[in-house]
């Protein structure tokens, strides 16, 4: 399972927020070149795992490696991009001005041809002179993934990329993203939208901070035994909760094998 | 008028405050705070002493020196005429006097330290106090000798307006620098734009010290106007040199910029930011000389005044405004290297307030 070619490789890693819990030993290894789909309801920790992945928060336990080293180191080289699930962007400043920034920050050389590239593939090139905040929220969320593509990241976090985002425009960052893993960037994105979910090569069925089923699509499909993605997680989902006795017994082991 | 929408309206108000633990500790802590530092400046009650020191020669005739020391609020000592003088540039000294024989007549000589009007008045009238004693009711030295009042800083043309300036200057540099970066770096915050920073490659030292140059551009624009509008659009009289003003006034933008940013980590909402004015601003005013001269504070402020920044800008702003203090006067050096020190220790409080985990 792990090996160079894992992207990201987490071990039993545990998140605690004040009296939440909210990762509980999750495990998952993302493989280089691979979309890794991070499925699960509201508060299941998806976003938690990915600002751990993005070096924003130390997990209590567990390990977690990002293209071979610590999460904090691995965002120090600049290979890392990341798209937050608002768009965080100053509003103030125009689309220009936003992604010189961040290029700036970033270390990026050819400014100039990087923005028209990164606005062309958003489709949002004409807007390069608009100030931020005269955008619709959903070209907000394209100059968000604008800025994340910006350097050109081996380990692209995309979390909840396509929220206010119309379908054909959708389907386009989808093609963008399938384009960018077979260049050999490593993409990890988080969604509850099944038919995004069923684009990913693997997929991570999350829930209260634990991967309850792994597999590709198809695969999480036979194993619960029914017609669409969207029932194989219900179905997943309930027959996880049922053993929930069993499953933190088996995290007592793990602490105390530690 | 629906008296059921105007009560849930109030109901949602009141929800929201009890939520708000912070704004509810500020609403009840902060007036008490400055009701505390009230009482302990002006109810003490301490009784303020001034200093005279009588030049030694030509001789102060002995009944108009046991005249003063008879008043109580004067504490009297002799020296040199030249010691003399020293102690009053050194403010050891509040008054001097000394007898000055001229051909025509023989005067009695009072030199105040004059930077402080309020001060310069309570000082004049004790020390005419006793010398009309010792003089009974007239003016002392005999009748060819009338009472001569001499400023060593100022004088009797300087009005209020022109011993406030300094402090307004350092004052106002302070308070809206000190908002205005508390509450952007906040926005930097709440809008997920510092989460987004973080998870690039920059460091936060990086960070703070960008903000401080980017705030410090405007903040040092902000000062030129304070300033030159000070000067010549209320025409207020000044010593010493505007860029020396300008220098220590860069040093409390500086300061400001970076209390303000750490500042920002202790809150959740602009709110919350706006709520630390009564901790952060109102202290310094109170404590470092704005109302009450720090050399007046009862024991147990001054070491509050010690520890605050603005007590040093303020100093150093009326030493060169009022008195004419160069850059190179060890006092001046002092104050900017001590406001460099905040400088530097703020910041650093800055970067720390920085964490990674901006949840």
């Amino acid at each position: 399972m792990s090996g160079p070619e894992a992207a990201v490789e987490a071990r039993d890693v545990r998140k605690r927020f004040g009296a939440v819990e909210a990762l509980r030993g999750l495990t998952v290894t993302v493989h280089t070149g691979q979309i890794y789909g991070l499925l699960g309801p509201n508060g299941s920790g998806k976003t938690t795992f990915i600002r751990a992945v993005a070096g924003l928060l130390r997990p209590e336990g567990g390990t977690l490696t990002v293209l071979g080293r610590g999460a904090r180191e691995a965002v120090g080289t600049g290979r890392i991009g990341y798209m937050t699930q608002a768009a965080a962007l100053y509003v103030e400043l125009s689309v220009d001005e936003n992604l010189r920034f961040f290029a700036a920050l970033l270390g990026i050389h050819d400014v100039d041809r990087r923005i028209e590239e990164v606005l062309r593939t958003v489709d949002l090139l004409d807007r390069r002179r608009s100030v931020v905040g005269t955008l619709s929220g959903g070209m907000r969320q394209r100059i968000s993934l604008a800025t994340a593509l910006l350097h050109d990241p081996r380990l692209l976090l995309l979390d909840e990329p396509t929220v206010g985002v119309d379908p054909a425009l959708r389907r386009a960052f989808w093609d963008h993203f399938r384009a960018l893993a077979q260049r050999g960037v490593t993409i990890l994105v988080s969604s509850h939208v099944m038919d995004e979910a069923a684009r990913c090569d693997r997929l991570g069925l999350i829930r209260d901070g634990r991967v309850l089923a792994e597999g590709s699509a198809a695969a999480l499909v036979a194993r619960a035994g029914t017609a669409d993605l969207e029932s194989a997680f219900l179905a997943l989902s309930e027959s996880a909760a049922a053993p929930a006795a069993k499953g933190s017994a088996r995290s007592a082991t793990a602490e105390r094998n530690r | 008028m629906n008296g059921r929408r105007v009560a849930a309206v109030a109901r949602r108000v009141a929800s929201q405050f009890r939520r708000d633990h912070r704004t509810i500790g500020l609403l009840l802590g902060a007036p008490i705070l400055v009701l505390a530092l009230v009482g302990a400046l002006w109810g003490s009650g301490a009784e303020q002493v001034t200093r005279v020191v009588v030049a030694t020669s030509p001789p102060v005739p002995a009944p108009v020196v046991d005249a003063l020391r008879r008043v109580e609020t004067l504490q009297v000592s002799t020296d040199t005429p030249e010691g003399a003088m020293q102690q009053l540039r050194d403010g050891k000294a509040d008054a001097v006097v000394a007898m000055r024989v001229g051909v025509a007549r023989t005067e009695i000589v009072v030199t105040l330290e004059g930077s402080d009007p309020l001060r310069t008045g309570t000082v004049l009238g004790a020390i005419q106090k006793g010398i009309l004693n010792a003089t009974g009711g007239t003016p002392a030295g005999g009748p060819s000798s009338p009472l001569q009042v001499e400023y060593l800083y100022g004088g009797p043309d300087r009005t209020l307006l022109d011993h406030l300036a300094p402090l307004f200057i350092a004052f106002f540099a302070f308070f809206f620098t000190f908002l205005l970066s508390a509450v952007s770096f906040l926005r930097e915050r709440t809008t997920g734009t510092l989460e987004r920073l973080l998870a690039t490659p920059l460091r936060r030292a990086e960070l703070v010290i960008g903000y401080l140059l980017g705030f410090g551009l405007f903040a040092l624009i902000q000062a030129a106007v304070i300033i030159g509008f000070t000067i010549w659009g209320l025409r207020v009289q000044y010593q010493g040199s505007l860029a020396t003003v300008f220098v220590i006034e860069a040093m409390v933008v500086v300061v400001a910029v970076s209390i303000g940013l750490f500042v920002s980590a202790f809150a959740r909402t602009e709110l919350q930011a706006i709520q630390f004015i009564p901790l952060v601003v109102l202290p310094q005013a109170f404590l470092s000389g704005f109302l009450v001269p720090v050399d007046q504070l009862s024991d147990v402020l001054r070491p509050f005044a010690v520890i605050m920044p603005l007590t040093y800008a303020m100093e150093a702003l009326r030493a060169v405004m009022i008195k004419g203090f160069s850059i190179a006067d060890p006092l001046i050096v002092r104050d900017l290297l001590v406001l460099a020190g905040f400088g530097l220790l703020t910041s650093a409080g800055a970067i720390a307030s920085i964490r990674r985990e901006v949840a």
